[in-house]
Order: C-alpha cells, then sequence, then structure tokens
C-alpha cells in the first residue's frame, strides 16, 4: 500500500485483474479514476483513500487496505419478501414457431422445475401464438403447474412489437418471480423487448442458473469477453429477474403424459400503429448459403489446420456418415473456403451437436466458447499441444490427410457392425 | 434521410488472453477497437447516404477516450458524431445503457427527424444483443435485428424491405420508417478510411454530452440505473480433456482405439442412428 505526498493511505488497480467495467470510476467521490488502454487508473494526488473502489469493484482488481474492519456493505435495507410479495413462480416463454414449440423450451422448463422446489413456488408457462392447443398439453406433461396463453391469429408468425406486447401483458398480469426464455434469435429479440417494456433486468446467453435461496435470488451465470472469462450476475431489485439460457445447456424435462394443470387465456390487446409484414421465410436447407449447422446432430468442423479445397470431399464424407454437416472456424471463413454461415465461434455461430468432430482445429478460446455445449467433442490435430485436446473429450494426434480416410474406413465398418446387432 | 449509428469501444477480445500461471485474464496493453459489428452497421449507413442522401451521426457511449472510434466514423464519413460522456453514466448495464441511448437519439431527433437507427447486432466484449431492441422499443420504432440485407428502402412511403437472419432460416420482413435495425456481419463490409478522411478525422470536433446535456433522469443511468450487478467473475472451468492418441509413428492402432472410445458411447450412437441418413 502506497502513500501520496499528503501521507494518504491510497488505492491502486491491479491491471491484470481490472475488466474495464468502469464501476470504480462511477463511484469515485473524487473523479480520480480514469480509463487507459482499457484498464482503470487512480491518479494517486487526486485519491482521498476512502476504499469505495475496492468495495465496489467485482473482481478485486483495487490493492487497497481499509482502516476499520469493513462492515458488510448493505446495499438495500428492504426486505425483498415484502417488496416482491406479489411476484411468485419461476416463468418459462415457450417459443412456438410453425405450431412447434423449440426444444430448449422444454430444457428450461426442466431447470424451471428444479429451480422452483428450491424456492417452493410453482412454474408457469407463457406462451403466445396461434393454434396452441398441442402445445399447451405438451406444456403441462412436461410440468408446468400453471399455463397462460394469448393465442391470436396476429400472433401467427414471431413480429418484435407484436409478441413483446403480448408477453409484457402475461408478466405484468402473472407477475413471475423469475422470466426464462431460449437465447434463441427470436428469444434474444423477445426478451430485451420485454425486459426493456417492464423495467427489468436481463442477463443474455446464460450457461448456468442456480438460487440464492436465502434472498431468493436467480444467480446468472454466462461467458464474457468473447469466453474468456465467466460472470455471474443477479438481479437483487427488480422483478422479474430475467435471463436467456442457450440451448442445449440443460437436459430436457421429463414428459409425463398424466400430468394437469391450470391453463389461462387472455384476449390479446394489440399495440398501436403499424406493423411489419413477413413477406417471405427461406429454410435453410432450401438456400445452400443460408444452411443452419445449429440443427444437425453432428458437425465435422475444419480448422485453419486442415483448410485446404482438396480435402473438403473427404470431410464431406465423414460428415455424411456421420449424419452431419461439414461447418468450420474463423480462418477457414477468412481463407475463402467456407461461407460465414458454417463459422463456429463468438463471431459466428453457437452450436451444441451430439458430436463435434474437430480436424485441424486448434481451439482458440473465441472459437471453444461456440461449442462448449456439445455433448462429445473428438479431435484431431498434429499440434499434440493443441488446445482444443484440453476439451476434447477423444484426441487424435496425427496429420489429417493420413488418419482422416482411416477413421471413414473404420467408422463405417463399427457403424454396420452395430446395426447387424 | 437521417440516420445514427450507435458505435461501442471495445477491448479487442481476440487479443484478451489467460496468464497461464495464475488464471486469470490479461488486460492491460490490449488494444481497444471499435466493435466489428458496429463498423458494419456504419457501412450500411454509409451506403444507404451515397444511395438515398442524407446525413449519417454516430453515437457512442464510454470513457472520454471513446472518442477515438468516433473520430475513425468520421474518417470513414459520418457527418457527425456525438460521445455521450460523464461519471454518473459508467457501469451501466443494457437497460441503463439503452436508456441513455435513447435519450440521446432522441435529442437528435428533435434537432433532425431520425428516420433509421443502425446498431451491430451485438458488441464482442458483451455478446448481449440486447441494446439495440431496448433502444428501438423505448423509441416504439419498428425493430429489425439480425439484419443481413437490406432489400429496399422506399423514401417515398418510408418503408424499408430487409432480409434478416431467424431460427432455421431467413425472413424477408417489409416495415415502415422510422426504425431500428440491428446488423449481422455479412451485411456489408466495411470500407477503408480515404487520406482526406483521415484528415478531416483529426481536425473534427466531436460532441460530448453528459448526463445533463443528454437530459437523462439520474436514477436511470449508470451503475444506479442498472438492475443487473455482477456477484463474482472467474476463469471458466478448465475441463480435463480425455484419451488423445498418436497415430504419428503407427497410425492404424491409435485410430482404432480413438474410434473405439467413440463407439463406447452407446447413447451417442444410438443418437446418431436416430437420423435415417446414417
Amino acid at each position: 500500500m502506497s502513500q501520496n505526498s499528503k501521507g494518504i493511505d491510497v488505492a491502486a488497480i491491479i491491471p491484470d485483474r481490472c475488466i474495464g467495467c468502469q464501476i470504480c470510476a462511477g463511484e469515485c467521490p473524487v473523479g480520480a479514476i480514469e480509463m487507459s488502454g482499457g484498464v482503470a487508473h487512480i491518479d494517486p494526488e487526486v485519491c482521498i483513500g476512502c476504499g469505495k473502489c475496492f468495495e465496489v469493484c467485482p473482481v478485486e482488481a483495487v490493492s487497497f487496505e481499509p482502516k476499520r474492519p469493513q462492515e458488510t456493505p448493505q446495499r438495500i435495507p428492504g426486505v425483498p419478501e415484502e417488496r416482491f410479495s406479489e411476484y411468485r413462480g419461476v416463468a418459462v416463454f415457450i417459443e412456438v414457431t410453425h405450431g412447434q414449440a423449440a426444444p430448449v423450451s422444454w430444457e428450461l422448463t426442466g431447470k424451471a422445475r428444479e429451480l422452483s422446489q428450491r424456492l417452493g413456488t410453482v412454474v408457469i408457462a407463457f406462451i403466445a401464438g396461434h393454434e396452441l392447443k398441442e402445445v399447451v398439453t405438451e406444456a403441462l406433461e412436461y410440468g408446468c403447474d400453471e399455463v397462460h396463453v394469448i393465442d391470436d391469429t396476429l400472433l401467427g408468425s414471431y413480429l418484435s412489437r407484436l409478441y413483446g406486447k403480448a408477453v409484457t401483458d402475461l408478466t405484468n398480469t402473472v407477475k413471475p418471480e423469475i422470466l426464462l426464455m431460449g437465447a434463441t434469435a427470436l428469444g434474444r429479440d423477445l426478451a430485451s423487448v420485454v425486459a426493456t417494456n417492464v423495467e427489468t433486468g436481463l442477463t443474455a446467453d446464460c450457461t448456468g442458473l442456480d438460487i440464492d435461496e436465502e434472498k431468493r435470488l436467480l444467480l446468472m451465470t454466462r461467458p464474457a469477453f468473447g469466453g474468456n472469462i465467466m460472470a455471474t450476475i443477479f438481479c437483487e431489485n427488480h422483478r422479474p429477474q430475467m435471463s436467456t439460457v442457450r440451448p442445449g445447456v440443460f437436459r430436457p424435462g421429463e414428459r409425463k403424459s398424466d400430468r394437469t394443470g391450470a391453463v389461462h387465456h387472455y384476449p390479446f390487446v394489440p399495440p398501436a400503429g403499424e406493423m411489419p409484414v413477413i413477406l417471405d421465410f427461406v429454410r435453410d436447407n432450401t438456400d445452400e448459403t443460408g444452411l443452419d449447422i445449429g440443427r444437425f446432430p453432428a458437425l465435422v468442423v475444419v480448422g485453419k489446420g486442415a483448410c485446404d479445397p482438396e480435402s473438403m470431399p473427404m470431410f464431406q464424407e465423414l460428415a455424411d456418415l456421420i449424419g452431419g454437416v461439414v461447418a468450420c472456424s474463423r480462418p477457414v471463413v477468412e481463407a475463402g473456403l467456407m461461407p460465414y454461415e458454417r463459422q463456429v465461434g463468438q463471431t459466428g455461430k453457437t452450436v451444441a451437436p451430439k458430436l463435434y468432430f474437430a480436424i485441424g482445429v486448434s481451439g482458440a478460446v473465441q472459437h471453444l466458447v461456440g461449442m462448449q455445449g456439445s455433448r462429445r467433442i473428438v479431435a484431431i490435430n498434429s499440434d499434440p499441444h493443441a488446445p482444443i485436446f484440453g476439451v476434447s473429450d477423444t484426441g487424435l494426434i496425427g496429420d489429417y490427410r493420413d488418419v482422416v480416410p482411416l477413421v471413414i474406413k473404420g467408422l463405417r465398418g463399427r457403424f454396420q457392425t452395430i446395426r447387424m446387432k | 434521410m437521417n440516420f445514427v449509428c450507435c458505435i461501442k469501444q471495445v477491448p479487442d477480445t481476440a487479443e484478451v488472453k489467460i496468464d497461464p500461471e495464475t488464471n486469470t485474464l490479461m488486460r492491460s496493453g490490449v488494444e481497444s477497437i471499435s466493435n466489428p459489428y458496429d463498423l458494419v452497421a456504419l457501412e450500411t449507413a454509409l451506403i444507404l447516404k451515397d444511395k438515398y442522401g442524407g446525413w449519417v451521426t454516430a453515437l457512442s457511449m464510454g470513457p472520454p477516450q471513446a472518442e477515438q472510434v468516433l473520430k475513425e466514423a468520421i474518417s470513414l464519413g459520418a457527418d457527425a458524431a456525438v460521445l455521450l460522456s460523464d461519471r454518473a453514466f459508467a457501469g451501466a448495464d443494457t437497460l441503463a445503457t439503452s436508456y441513455t441511448l435513447y435519450k440521446a437519439i432522441r435529442n437528435l431527433d428533435l434537432d433532425r427527424p431520425v428516420d433509421i437507427v443502425l446498431c451491430g447486432k451485438q458488441a464482442i466484449d458483451g455478446d448481449t444483443a440486447q441494446v439495440g431492441p431496448g433502444i428501438a422499443t423505448r423509441l416504439g420504432f419498428t425493430q429489425f435485428t439480425s439484419v443481413i440485407e437490406i432489400r429496399e428502402l422506399n423514401t417515398y412511403d418510408r418503408h424499408i424491405t430487409v432480409k434478416r437472419r431467424v431460427e432455421g432460416g431467413f425472413e424477408v420482413v417489409r416495415g415502415p420508417l422510422p426504425t431500428v435495425i440491428t446488423v449481422d456481419l455479412g451485411l456489408a463490409r466495411p470500407r477503408r478510411a480515404s487520406l482526406p478522411g483521415l484528415i478531416l478525422s483529426l481536425r473534427a470536433v466531436i460532441d460530448k454530452w453528459d448526463a445533463d446535456a443528454v437530459g437523462a433522469e439520474v436514477p436511470k443511468i449508470g451503475l444506479k440505473g442498472s438492475p443487473t450487478w455482477v456477484r463474482r467473475i472467474f476463469s471458466p472451468p478448465l475441463k480435463e480433456g480425455g484419451p488423445v492418441f498418436d497415430a504419428r509413428k503407427d497410425p492404424v492402432p491409435a485410430v482404432e482405439r480413438f474410434l473405439d472410445t467413440i463407439v463406447a458411447d452407446e447413447e451417442l450412437i444410438s443418437e446418431l442412428f436416430k437420423n435415417p441418413g446414417v
């Protein structure tokens, strides 16, 4: 701990820990903290040694010794139970497109059952759309205690404002303490609209959910900085606590046909003004450039180390064999060998196939963040020190030109043997 | 047409590394850049301006040195730039950020009605994709996220037709102006600054607005206006890698053992066999 020229014990930033969130800069009463080079910097001559920055830093990047033993910081003295006594239940937005629920919705109802048990409350389904009878039954079978439905012809397909209004109305009427949605394109679009309308906190793209039972808080964990770090986020002073959750993270809940529950229907009150009109929908598999790699149970992912046009038919053969498609990492797109739609990773798609077969993928964090939810990761790389081997379930060191033909041959033989059994 | 383009200054996440000794984030010395998605948004605004005429304002919220991304925007062709900078803005989550940007856009709108707000689909440091829709909702503008193509902009009947990425494919959708569009990387390839543009940007004076100038209500901005708080930050748990077989010397037995461990996962194999193509 250092002193400035006035003899005050001042605080200092530990640059390697600082994440540049600027929280300290906002809290400093004397404006001693400036941002430079992406990290905070404290001017020791301006610092008054109050320790505010030390208290608020989420990552312990401030070195400071408080003079007195620190009192436990009490942010809001109010009792959450009283403030939020109207709010109850763990709600899940069931995402329906073309009459079918997205798989992530049932992953979330499964998780919601676990969370609701720890809170001693109910699981609630929110469903908006048109012709929803089957999905409502399905929601009950997946263990929702209450299903709240807005079924209207205007909600035939997704439009941000219309669905935003419907789900905002459901939220304001039912008042769940937690509201979860899938982190799909639709879910992320919708959740932002609803959270803005009800003015509550929303944590995007979570990969972990937990409960602080005492304070009835949802602890939401998500990757940040391109997957370099994980952050656990909570929302103490607003309800509902909202989160979008990445598909494939949780297992779907159990479905039982004998489950029942309460179903409530509400009329739809559309928002004022002219709405957009959907002119056309192009399904991925009808348009080669628009193929959605996220929908395949298996992926053969080509990396920089196998970025070779001549080997593409071989990779395709392996993909056909395991019932998947060929995807790639960023350098392969940059080399012009594959279209952007095939890219896995932070700036590409997040995927969670059953089988993720990497060939020549080194495993940079920006890539790993887009595939870590995969059920089984298999890697071939010529570099024994490639980071991909740190996350793979099974690895093979070798030149892909030598080993991939052997893999195809061997796998085909094994598949035949298994099929005969 | 009056365009506003929101640009965030972000650390270059590709440069962020984990210290293998301490397992902590090495942030010092990491360069700050314009969020790549936002540069695509700016390029889109510039292309539309070239075609239909108009005015492009670049808007950023951040510490004083975020001025850098606005100078870059000027060098690329933005007509004006506004930096929202105030200690009171610091620590803002997506709700407080979208509120602050919304208030600023409302101010710009009073001056010259805003037709199209363009944002990157998400920022590479937070990856939330929540600020664009938040702005659209507050402004009451038509919202189009993950746009990969502008099909048509009709300045007479004031409608825009875009192609956007949705689950399982793409949709082509037409809606009225004013609108907020969030763009995907594929929409446009950012141009390089011209020499006159660079010179212009060096001389450019960037407007700076604090909380007062923005007209923001203090309880809604910065840390105080942010419902979400960070409890803990940690390095991702290191997954233990599974067995690795060395096929460099003698490939056949290594490949055999490699494949045996894969097919030993019966659940996986039965999942794959559900696919009629396998």
